[in-house]
């Protein structure tokens, strides 16, 4: 079942290359086959995931591979990543209908590359083998630069390259540092293995662990991005076409940290415990200086992606207290996350469609023009400030509550992180929404019936996870209790 | 008896093959489809000579002819074949299709399995003679162009001097030892390893160094690279370095422990500084076929680096990485020759500019070529690469696997620039108007390219032969 998620959206990715001359049937047959996989991800969770029994793994597959490298075919399923693959279909979906009408060069392997992304970001968020892991976690960056390449904006070749080296040089470090720890356990046990289940809670020594540690760190940060390694991002985005944007921000920067939380600290807790600090300070620099930035920004995209890095910045911090309120805040915050800057990316792409541009100086009075557009603007703007009743309240208050009992001093600059968030995003409203317009454009014609489609769902996971969280809560509350809790899951499924 | 000459086949069949097509150009002169037809048909029959060996285990104590000689004379086989079809077209349109290119194309794939399977220092030295001669005379066939003749040429003086430093050397060994079987002369350096032996042993790997261009040895690699008919390009990067590199593994894998430590410094130092070099110079190319050169230059660093834990498990890293080597040089190099019309080769950056939308096939093989040369997933390239790093980090050169990951990390820079090219930049010639690839080049893309992407997801059926190669070789 887990591989029909993962391989369903590969195989529609190779039909699309196929369909190569035949853009309209491609654009559907994109947009059913990620539907397919939307609905069978849906269809999961009438199979029991809201049982609640104590086991935190819900699914697990297990087959043997490359035997000789002790590599295994193993994934499993548990409500934390059953959460970040429903947001991953959804995303995948949406991102078909966003690039309706804004690619029309090169269709087929646009939607090959989408798709095969989509199918690479699945398989990160469900292999449980660190092998398996690595091979997705490289296989979601390919498609990445090719679509940033291909479709981006008059930049793209700088800022895709630069994506790819950062992250290629995070991610190779950290396939020695795994070679190294696959070897020392070998060693010690006789018995070579990737799997997660089995590394987990192997002692290693103090040097080493740090050593590996801090690979997989850098290898994670760069992809969240925390604080120095942060560069990489507002370039990509600005080039990006807005279904890159769509899929970076919701997608990408969300394998990072959930890599972090179920990797990097799991293996090494030790070192992940010494490493607290820098970690709040990373996220807390991140946080400040980002949302800085972003009050300076003329571009509304480029605005947007450093605003996604200050939100980050919470759900680093939110990892690294390490208790399972500010875990639970973080894991929802990243489905949030998904949730809003998407919806501001394609909001910003929309109006780019329209106006050609995205220089807030030329903004102003759109809300006059296109009062539809604007009410779904103020809605994501809103969410994403953390206003009560919307998502990303529940998200932040969970893990300034939960940071407060450990680590006061952090919670309280983290909350006045927020008020600064406050201040960018009202600006950008305040610029883009109201006022006189600054700017005549030929043609403003308010949201389309797909345009709708695009922002009707995502606005009501913002209100349904604003008013009624429990249930989403509830579905990663077992695994992350057993995480925290220093295990790994109950892997009684496994042989 | 019989038995015994069976065990000759695979090279009866090349060399056979090779006569035969001069004999066919004296009775049919300029049937060049004639000889192509001849030539591969031996290649494919030496092959399945090969895998289908009747078991022995050496022929008069010259030839090996146990499972290790076999897998590399499969692997140069298929390289040969590979090229052979990627020359069909090439040569027509240059003119440079004759009896003479053909036959030396067998010729030196003869070669190449002699030196591979020879486990006597006469019998290795006709191999690396043969191939290297035939070598000379394929990169200098197209006549009419000056760069042609210049590779040539230097090739022919730079291997000559290589093979003046190797015969040395043997010499030397053999005064040492008092034997001209390979694994007698370095294995039996009992009672201390003499100094006249080491000095023997440090001038065949010179003169080895030189055939697989291992910096500092490796300056003449770009300029031939970049003058030979790309399918010749293809085949000399893979097929003799292949060979040779198998014969430098069987060497390290007989030699006694004593002479392999005084060894592994040398070889620590020269894999570094091989990656090192090859890697960082070529940030600086602008031509295709000398990146790739650099390229191949520090792709042979790592399998040095792997030569370096034989004594661990690194045996088998070497052989994959070399079959796995084969596939993606010949992809990368085989894409130039498919792209090429008529003149010179396409040769700088520029010509690739939206190359990727005129000719899909071919230029996906060459992208997924160079990704996995860069060592990305899912390729055979990645595979390799993990394979080397878990030998060289298992056997304790941390040092040297930090190195070959930070410059694996600065060579994803040039070969990323080559797809960016390719797929990102605008097109320089309109699509419809560009030159397209034969259908026969289409075929043959998809073919390397599936290979190269299967042996990335399912490395284990090769993996386990290689094991199981290397057990016997051991007994």
């Amino acid at each position: 079942m887990l591989t029909v998620i993962i391989f369903l959206p590969l195989a529609g990715a190779l039909a699309a290359l196929a369909l190569w001359h035949k853009p309209k049937i491609c654009r559907w047959m994109s947009f059913s086959v990620s539907i397919a996989d939307l609905l069978l991800v849906a269809s999961l969770s009438f199979g029991g995931l809201r049982t609640g029994s104590a086991g935190s793994w819900l699914l697990l597959e297990d087959h043997a591979w490359m035997e000789s490298l002790g590599v295994r075919y193993s994934l499993g399923l548990d409500g934390i990543s059953y959460l970040l693959i429903f947001l991953t279909a959804l995303l995948g979906a949406l991102s078909v209908l966003v690039s309706w009408k804004q690619i029309e060069e090169k269709v087929g392997l646009f939607h090959f590359f989408l798709l095969a992304m989509q199918a690479g970001v699945m398989g990160v968020f469900l292999a449980t083998d660190l092998f398996l892991f690595y091979l997705f976690w490289e296989l979601q960056l390919i498609p990445m630069f090719f679509i940033i390449g291909i479709w981006g904006h008059a930049g793209r070749i700088f800022a895709t390259v630069k994506f790819v080296m950062f992250s290629i040089a995070g991610s190779l470090l950290m396939l020695v540092a795994l070679v190294a720890l696959y070897i020392l356990r070998g060693h010690a046990t006789g018995h070579y293995t990737f799997s997660l289940f089995m590394l987990t809670g192997f002692p290693l020594s103090k040097t080493a662990e740090l050593l590996i540690f801090s690979a997989f760190l850098l290898a994670f940060a760069i992809k969240i991005p925390v604080f120095p390694v942060h560069t990489w991002l507002p370039d990509a985005h600005t080039e990006a076409p807005t279904a890159g944007s769509v899929i970076l921000a919701g997608l990408l920067l969300k394998t990072g940290a959930y890599a972090l939380l179920r990797f990097a600290f799991p293996l090494f807790p030790n070192a992940a415990r010494a490493s607290v600090p820098v970690l709040i300070t990373a996220g807390l620099i991140g946080l400040f200086y980002a949302s800085w930035i972003a009050f300076a920004q003329r571009d509304m995209k480029r605005l947007v992606a450093y605003s996604s890095i200050a939100h980050m910045g919470l759900i680093l911090i939110g990892l690294a207290v390490w208790n399972s309120i500010t875990v639970s805040g973080a894991v929802l915050q990243m489905i949030n996350h998904g949730i809003t800057t998407s919806a501001m990316f394609i909001l910003v792409g929309m109006l780019d469609e329209r106006t050609r541009t995205r220089d807030l100086a030329e903004m102003g009075g759109i809300w006059g023009q296109m009062p539809i557009f604007s009410a779904f603007f103020l809605l994501f703007a809103m969410s994403s400030i953390g206003l009560p009743g919307l998502n990303n309240f529940i998200g932040e208050i969970l893990i300034l509550v939960g940071a407060f009992a450990t680590h006061p001093g952090a919670a309280m600059i983290a909350f006045g992180g927020m008020v600064v968030t406050l201040v960018y995003l009202l600006r950008l409203v305040q610029e883009t929404l109201y006022g006189e317009p600054r700017s005549e454009f030929p043609a403003m014609w308010d949201i389309t019936g797909r345009e709708a489609a695009i922002l009707v769902p995502l606005a009501l996971a913002v209100l349904v996870i604003g008013f009624y969280p429990g249930p989403v809560l509830d579905l990663m509350q077992g695994p992350i209790n057993s995480i925290v809790g220093g295990g790994i899951g109950r892997i009684a499924a496994l042989p | 008896m019989a038995a015994d000459w069976m065990i000759l086949l695979p090279y009866i069949f090349l060399a056979g093959g090779g006569l035969f097509i001069f004999c066919a150009a004296i009775l049919r002169p300029d049937a060049s489809g004639l000889y192509f037809a001849i030539a591969l048909a031996s290649v494919v029959l030496a092959g399945i000579a090969a895998v289908f060996h009747p078991p022995g285990i050496n022929f008069g104590g010259m030839i090996d002819a146990g499972g290790y000689a076999r897998f590399f004379a499969v692997l140069v086989c298929v390289v040969s074949s590979f090229t052979l079809l990627l020359s069909l077209r090439y040569a027509e349109k240059k003119g440079i299709a004759g009896d003479e290119y053909f036959a030396l194309i067998l010729f030196a794939a003869l070669g190449m399995c002699l030196s591979a399977g020879a486990t006597n220092w006469i019998v290795f030295f006709l191999g690396l003679e043969l191939l290297s001669i035939s070598l000379y005379v394929l990169i200098g066939s197209s006549h009419d162009e000056p760069a042609s003749n210049e590779a040539a040429l230097k090739y022919f003086i730079m291997g000559s001097v290589a093979s003046g430093f190797f015969t040395f050397g043997v010499a030397l060994l053999f005064t040492a030892t008092g034997s001209l079987n390979i694994a007698d002369s370095l294995s039996n350096v009992q009672a201390g390893v003499s100094a006249l032996a080491l000095f023997g042993l440090s001038l065949i790997a010179t003169g080895i160094g030189f055939k697989v261009s291992i910096v500092p040895f490796h300056l003449w690699t770009p300029d031939v690279y970049q003058g030979a008919p790309a399918p010749i390009t293809a085949f000399l990067s893979t097929g003799s370095k292949a060979a040779l590199f198998a014969a430098l593994l069987r060497f390290s894998l007989v030699m006694s422990p004593e002479l392999f430590s005084y060894m592994t410094p040398v070889f620590w130092g020269l894999a570094a500084i091989t990656m090192i070099v090859g890697n960082i110079t070529a940030l600086a190319q602008t031509h295709i076929k000398r990146l790739l050169a650099y390229s191949s230059i520090a792709q042979m660093g790592y399998v040095l680096m792997a030569l370096l834990t034989v004594r661990h498990d690194g045996g088998a890293s070497v052989m994959f990485y070399l079959a796995a080597y084969a596939l993606m040089d010949l992809g990368a190099f085989g894409t130039v020759a498919l792209l090429s019309r008529g003149g010179s080769d396409i040769d700088t950056l520029q010509d690739y500019q939206g190359i990727g939308y005129s000719n899909p096939w071919a230029s996906a093989l060459l992208a997924v070529c160079l990704l996995s040369l860069a060592g990305l997933p899912p390729t055979a390239g990645f595979i390799g690469k993990i394979i080397i790093f878990k030998s060289v980090v298992g056997a304790g050169f941390i040092y040297l696997a930090i190195t070959g990951i930070v410059t694996a990390i600065i060579s994803v820079y040039f070969y990323l620039n080559i797809i960016v090219t390719m797929f990102m930049r605008p097109e320089k010639v309109p699509v419809d108007l560009a030159f397209r690839v034969d259908p026969l080049g289409v075929a043959l893309s998809g073919c390397i390219l599936t290979a190269v992407i299967l042996l990335g997801v399912l490395p284990s059926p090769l993996l386990s032969l290689i094991e199981r190669v290397l057990y016997s070789f051991r007994i």
